[in-house]
């Protein structure tokens, strides 16, 4: 995973759910951060959208558990290679 | 889980049947269940510019959320008129069974994706699930003023149980109504209303049977008063209010024989919160802004013509909401709330000035099936 994607959707993820940026990390989840509800997380889809232009399916909204399966994610579809 | 949001066909309709009654058996509220039939009865997609299209979310075989959208050309005042959808009826398992909690974001984000023009209207209130989650998503929106005149004050005062919800209120409430003081502060009120509007008195209301091309000048007109507005010509009314439904009463208001106005009344289905009050309906109107007045008072007339107790309407627009208070309809709190997507709210850019000029009803929602 290339560390330039991950920071981006660090800083994307700390602009949506006002924490700061240094307290992101590939590992943070829904669990860590409070303010990561199902409304931020539909907030995050629609950023990463528009950010990276790519279209995330049903499923794989689901499946973005971390900040670091979000970018796993991203990265792959950019690539276009499936996740 | 993987879910998967399709077009609601025929083979849903058990799934979807199922789905409503799970979500009854897990406690959600009567009102809360789905279309069963894949087809709507109301507005079905047959090549109109006016129709509703339904949503599932598929898990394997089992509907686990739907929503409906209902597509209407609208006017804006740069003179554009765009097609924009109207998300309704959202239901999610989510309700019932914390798994399946996002449902309700990815059925708000696919009809997003179907119409990044789109709006949400009524919703019951901000401490409701869907405004919270509009607001959270940063959707522009506002509160749709509520108006309302007591017709039969006594009724009102006796039967209105949505006020009389505690001993003390009750006991007030009747104190009014059996000493007479309800009726003669309606009355008094009534009186210096109709002094102040006794100039607006010289109009004819003939009731309509059907909207047809008369309408049209009005439309053509009334419109550049507004900064966003359902179209409103002959083709649309005839679709939302066609000749044989006979749930509406249709007025044609006019002037020295040429049409002013038209309003469209009539009578709400029986609700708990109104006990066995008679409770009429503005439920549209269109005029321009030096005629909204008699178009009101004809409306009005008409509800309290058929006998009902309490006449109620929604309106957005600041011309009409001066109208209804010109021909004494008192505001009240209101938990109709208008929001907009950032893609539409782009368009009213800036909102907080356009915001006024919007003209939204009762008829631009899903309740004229629901409520009459």
């Amino acid at each position: 995973m290339t560390s330039t994607i991950l920071d981006q959707i660090r800083i994307m993820a700390s602009d949506l759910f006002g924490v700061p940026a240094e307290r992101i990390s590939a590992a943070s989840t829904p669990e860590t951060i409070e303010t990561w509800d199902s409304i931020q997380h539909l907030n995050l889809v629609l950023a990463l959208e528009e950010k990276f232009g790519v279209q995330l399916s049903p499923e794989e909204i689901e499946q973005m558990k971390s900040i670091g399966e979000v970018a796993e994610l991203v990265e792959g579809k950019l690539q276009g290679t499936p996740n | 889980m993987a879910i998967l949001i399709q077009p609601y066909r025929q083979k849903h309709e058990a799934a979807v049947v199922a789905f409503n009654r799970r979500l009854q058996s897990g406690g959600a509220e009567p009102d809360l269940v789905f279309y069963e039939h894949a087809t709507p009865t109301w507005l079905p997609p047959d090549g109109n510019s006016v129709f509703n299209q339904y949503f599932v979310a598929v898990e394997n075989t089992t509907v686990r959320g739907a929503y409906a959208l209902k597509w209407q050309n609208f006017w804006f005042a740069d003179g554009t008129v765009r097609a924009i959808g109207y998300y309704h009826h959202p239901l999610s398992e989510g309700i019932i069974n914390k798994s399946y909690a996002l449902v309700g974001t990815l059925l708000l984000r696919d009809a997003m994706q179907r119409a990044p023009l789109l709006y949400c209207l009524g919703m019951g209130g901000y401490n409701r699930p869907l405004p919270k989650m509009l607001i959270g998503l940063g959707w522009a929106h506002c509160l749709v003023p509520f108006y309302f005149r007591v017709v039969r004050p006594y009724r009102f005062l006796r039967q209105m149980q949505a006020l009389r919800t505690s001993f003390w209120r009750k006991l007030a409430m009747d104190l009014a109504a059996f000493s007479g003081t309800g009726w003669a502060g309606a009355e008094c009120y009534r009186m210096a209303v109709s002094f102040r509007n006794a100039r607006s008195a010289s109009h004819e209301v003939k009731t309509e049977r059907e909207f047809s091309d008369w309408v049209n000048p009005l439309w053509e007109r009334a419109r550049l008063e507004c900064a966003m507005a359902a179209v409103r010509d002959s083709a649309t009314l005839a679709r939302l209010y066609p000749a044989g439904d006979s749930h509406f009463t249709r007025l044609k208001i006019s002037r020295r024989g040429g049409e002013i106005g038209w309003a469209v009344v009539g009578e709400r289905r029986k609700d708990s919160k109104y006990g066995s009050l008679r409770v009429g309906s503005v439920v549209d109107c269109l005029a321009a802004s030096g005629d909204m007045l008699p178009v009101v008072q004809a409306a009005s007339n008409t509800l309290e013509e058929l006998g009902m107790d309490l006449i109620v309407t929604n309106q957005s627009h600041q011309a009409w909401c001066r109208a209804f208070e010109a021909a004494g309809f008192f505001k009240a709190e209101s938990n109709f709330i208008f929001a907009a997507s950032k893609k539409l709210a782009e368009l009213l850019d800036p909102f907080a000035l356009h915001k006024p000029c919007l003209h939204f009803t009762r008829a631009d929602g899903d309740g004229l099936p629901r409520n009459f």
